[in-house]
């Protein structure tokens, strides 16, 4: 079954996901977070989409709101849409019959995603009970198959094992199968790697990428890391302080950055690739107050390049063939060195 | 799973014996050592110093502690001179009486718990969360006795529904006349929801902010079925544990409530022969009572093992529980 | 022992110890603990009881040496706003005197039971091995027993005073702090500075005192403020089961309990005023431990 090619149906061609005008406030005990604010994306089938930002950008608010997994305190507004359904003003019970069904979450830590005194057997093809009440016989069966496709080597042995038996790299990827058992139209994976070791965070990302097209999934990849984007991603949006900094295909962000902040993150990963210099490089200066909504670009206090301008509103969107970015100095041609267009892999 | 048993097993065994070690030395910290324990207080010197020839107390200590663990071990817990009795049939007649109504309070006190600490996590910051809450904060600073004279004040004096007497006599008695049982039972219950429910509520509200809730969730569960699919089981695995360490404290609310309704137990026992000095009966109810503590964390471990699958690789004493 | 005790034993052999408390270490507990409502309110309420208790009887004066039975049982009047009890102490000033022992003897006891604990874990927990072993299963075979049958056994020996009772049920109470720094050492004595101490030669005791004792101070200060809830409740047993303090000496568990016996007369100032106390002592004390073990971001389930 999870070998089938993908039905293309009826809205093919259309965008899986489409996001528009989105706002995610996050209500506090005296103040409110505006965790996400005019976010508007789209991800088509068999496409991955790379969501970068430092952490406390509201990329992991953003993966959450789509899979309608936010916290009471939340309020949402603007639109997501999934496969042309409008998921926001969903009721709970409606929201429910999406996720696990249509989206499917991996969230970054495996070590604590799974429940601990359950065999994976029954985690993994949780899902399908729930969604679609096959038996529990079925599911298991269902969930070997899985198991099977994400690599995860005797599948049937694995069912009855508890997560504690397991490594990292083998949890991710029965928490990677829980996820797309009932085979979702939108993957969401929320730093998927991060807690894991080097080669196995290789291998988890390519076997997304295998995933992606063998299911023609929507993947939405939610990462600090720009060589994780530069490698799987076929567009990038780069988050800053809740908001959209820069977007397009991930050939042209990395070849001509245009949002200064994107220029300061290649340049991190440039130097760490490079070693021109021992210490790591990082932006100077904190990501901004969330609670606190001020005016302006909310890059400007760590921006090298910020004028008076800056902090007067936010930047307008600057575009260039689908290359979008909100940025009153993008970085100027000249200022794109050889070294900086190449797109470390 | 077989070696942390046999660890454990062997942990309960040293415990075991350390134990009777204290309630020995326990018997040499009286003045005038065990003779006076047994003779009481008004023997003379020389019919100390007779006892202590007859019963070898004058050989040393190692010895001594030898042979009192052999008497106990083959179920010779002394003489109670002042009730004229074996001290192991006073306890053959009283312990069952104390079980009972221990256990019954128990039961019913995690029944009650378990949901309520569950409703109240669900409900976290709600005005009826804070109202529980209050009341069991309340109830958990409220001397034991009190809760229960309080209880004998409204219900058995001012509205006579139940006796402010617990039931007498033999074991089958306290069947005669359940009635007589709902107090006692219920001072124990109320002061245990107290606690429990308190451990409950923070114990799901922990594993609620765990991730693998919010990946049930996106699985699209309902929120009944990850409470009782994936919440309950582990947030009341450590209430196992929990149950077996706080059996003396249990132990000590049943002493303090078998006084106030004057119920047949061990513990009434041990307060009249701490009045009476009798300390041949003291001293076997410390001794049983905290052999019973130990086999019954013993068992609450099991327990705890069979319930939470991690525990079969836990290397060393720390992580098994 | 209450359970808030036990819960914790649980865990000071559950995941040895929660030492990551030590990160929010610095003032910063200071801050949390000062938003905290409920325990801010706890501790007023402590801080007002001991003003009441100590200060009380300079500015409220009553003679509370001299049984007058001609006074006895007075209903609340003027000049005797809580009445007199059953030998014709004035209760107002009762509760002061009491107050005064009950909180010596809770504090005391406190102090007894944590300083003990916190030597008998740390050592148990930094040495490790056979000697860890011995000295936590010493501490699970004293567990073993209830701390109320004990005393029960060592009140018949000692005449209590509040000295003999701060040591009698600080003696009885030591275990639980014994189990949680035990665990915190467990996860502490492999720390990098504790290794590089070690490699230095720094002595045992030293490394014990600076690195492992401090390092705990978290769970350390959380269990003492719940071990003074429980030595109140302990003491009111002792005294309910008249292994109190002797008269004219009293605390509020020997006023609650001796009021009882005149329950069914109505006399309600002989009984509420004392009981009262204990709970919004007790309370107050939860709370104030309660508000410290979120502020050090301990676990509910094991400080």
């Amino acid at each position: 079954m999870s070998a089938a090619a993908p039905d293309p149906g009826p809205d093919a061609g259309r965008p899986v996901l489409e996001v528009a005008g989105l706002d995610v406030d996050i209500a506090l005990r005296r103040s409110a977070v505006h965790a996400v604010q005019d976010v508007s994306l789209a991800v088509a089938a068999g496409e991955t989409v790379g969501i970068v930002g430092e952490s406390g950008c509201g990329k992991s608010t953003l993966g959450l709101a789509l899979a309608g997994l936010l916290p009471e305190n939340a309020v949402t507004r603007g639109s997501i849409r999934l496969a042309g359904r409008e998921l926001t003003g969903l009721a709970e019970r409606d929201l429910r019959s999406v996720r696990g069904a249509e989206v499917g979450i991996v969230f970054q830590d495996p070590m604590t995603s799974l429940n601990p005194t359950q065999r994976i057997g029954d985690q993994v093809g949780e899902t399908l009970r729930l969604q679609r009440g096959v038996s529990k016989a079925a599911a298991r069966e269902a969930a070997a198959e899985m198991l099977d496709l994400v690599g995860l080597p005797r599948p049937r042995e694995q069912l009855t094992r508890f997560p504690h038996e397991l490594s990292g790299g083998m949890r991710q990827r029965a928490v990677i199968a829980a996820a797309l058992i009932c085979e979702p139209r939108l993957l969401i994976a929320d730093e998927p790697t991060t807690a894991l070791d080097v080669t196995t965070q290789a291998q988890i990302l390519e076997l997304f990428d295998r995933l992606r097209q063998t299911l023609g999934m929507a993947m939405l990849l939610i990462t600090h890391d720009m060589g994780v984007v530069a490698g799987h991603a076929d567009r990038v949006f780069v988050m800053y302080a809740g908001r959209e900094a820069e977007t397009g295909l991930t050939a042209d962000v990395f070849d001509r950055p245009q949002h200064r902040y994107t220029a300061a993150l290649l340049e991190s990963i440039l130097r760490m690739e490079t070693q021109r210099k021992s210490a790591l490089y990082t932006i100077p200066g904190r990501p901004p107050d969330l609670t606190a909504a001020r005016p302006g670009c909310p890059f400007a206090p760590r921006c090298p390049a910020a004028t008076d301008e800056c902090a007067r509103e936010f930047p307008p969107a600057g575009s260039d063939a689908g290359h979008r970015w909100h940025c009153y100095h993008p970085v100027p041609a000249a200022d794109s060195s050889p070294e900086v267009s190449e797109a470390p892999r | 799973m077989i070696r942390f048993l046999s660890r454990r097993c062997s942990q309960a065994v040293i415990v075991l014996l350390l134990v009777s070690i204290i309630v020995f030395g326990l018997t040499r910290l009286l003045p005038g050592g065990p003779a006076r324990a047994i003779l009481g207080v008004h023997a003379t010197p020389t019919n100390i110093a007779a006892f202590n020839r007859e019963n070898g107390l004058d050989s040393p200590l190692p010895a001594q502690y030898w042979h009192w663990l052999s008497g106990v071990l083959t179920g010779n817990f002394g003489f109670s001179y002042v009730l004229n009795q074996p001290v192991s049939s006073l306890l053959a007649q009283r312990l069952p009486k104390t079980a009972f109504l221990a256990g019954v309070s128990v039961l019913l006190a995690v029944l009650i718990a378990v949901p309520l600490g569950l409703y109240q996590a669900v409900r976290r910051g709600r005005a009826d969360d804070y109202a529980v809450t209050t009341v069991t904060f309340v109830l958990y600073s409220t001397p034991a006795f009190w809760v229960a004279l309080l209880l004998i004040d409204v219900l058995a004096v001012r509205l006579h529904v139940f006796p402010a007497e617990a039931p007498q006599g033999s074991f089958s008695a306290i069947f005669s006349d359940p009635g007589a049982l709902v107090l006692p039972v219920a001072t124990i219950t109320l002061v245990s929801i107290a606690a429990f429910s308190r451990y409950i509520r923070s114990s799901v509200l922990d594993e609620l902010a765990q991730d693998y809730v919010r990946m049930a969730r996106s699985k699209g569960a309902r929120r009944r079925v990850i409470l009782t699919r994936h919440v309950l089981r582990n947030a009341l695995s450590p209430v196992v544990t929990l149950l077996g360490l706080s059996l003396p404290f249990i132990l000590s609310g049943t002493l303090i409530t078998e006084q106030v309704f004057n119920y047949p137990g061990v513990g009434l026992l041990a307060f009249n022969a701490a009045v009476a000095q009798d300390y041949p009966v003291l001293l076997g109810v410390v001794l049983v009572v905290g052999i019973g503590t130990v086999v019954g964390s013993l068992l609450a471990d099991i327990g705890y093992a069979l319930l939470d699958p991690r525990v079969h690789y836990a290397g060393d004493a720390g992580s098994a529980r | 022992m209450s359970l808030e005790n036990v819960t914790a034993a649980l865990s000071g052999e559950e995941h040895a110890g929660q030492a990551g408390a030590e990160a929010a270490g610095g003032r910063l507990w200071l801050r949390a603990f000062a938003g905290n409502r409920l325990a801010v309110a706890g501790l007023a309420v402590v801080i007002l009881l001991t003003l009441f208790s100590f200060i009380g009887p300079l500015l409220y004066h009553t003679d509370q040496i001299h049984t007058r039975l001609s006074l006895e049982t007075l209903a609340p009047g003027a000049g005797r706003p809580l009445g007199t009890d059953n030998v014709g102490y004035d209760q107002l000033g009762r509760l002061m005197v009491g107050g005064q022992t009950t909180l010596e003897v809770a504090f005391g006891a406190a102090a007894v039971a944590v300083v003990l604990g916190v030597l008998w874990g740390s050592a148990a927990g930094y040495l490790g091995g056979l000697v860890d072993g011995l000295m936590m299963r010493i501490v699970d075979a004293l567990l073993a027993i209830p701390a109320l049958l004990l005393l029960l056994f060592l009140a018949t020996v000692f005449r209590p005073t509040v000295l003999i009772l701060i040591i009698v049920v600080g003696l009885t109470a030591w275990l639980v702090p014994a189990r949680l720094v035990r665990g915190e050492a467990l996860s502490l004595r492999n720390r990098e500075y504790v290794l590089a101490a070690r490699t230095m030669g720094v002595r045992t005791p030293t490394i014990i005192f600076r690195h492992i004792v401090t390092n705990s101070i978290g769970t350390i200060l959380v269990n003492a403020t719940f071990q003074v809830a429980d030595a109140i409740l302990v003491v009111a047993a002792l005294s309910f089961l008249g292994l109190g303090i002797a008269p004219p000496a009293t605390n509020w568990g020997a006023m609650l309990s001796d009021g009882l016996n005149y329950t069914y007369s109505g006399y309600w100032w002989l009984t509420y005023p004392p009981g009262i106390a204990i709970v919004l002592t007790v309370v107050a004390f939860n709370l104030i431990g309660d508000g410290l073990r979120d502020a050090f971001g301990l676990d509910a389930r094991r400080a």
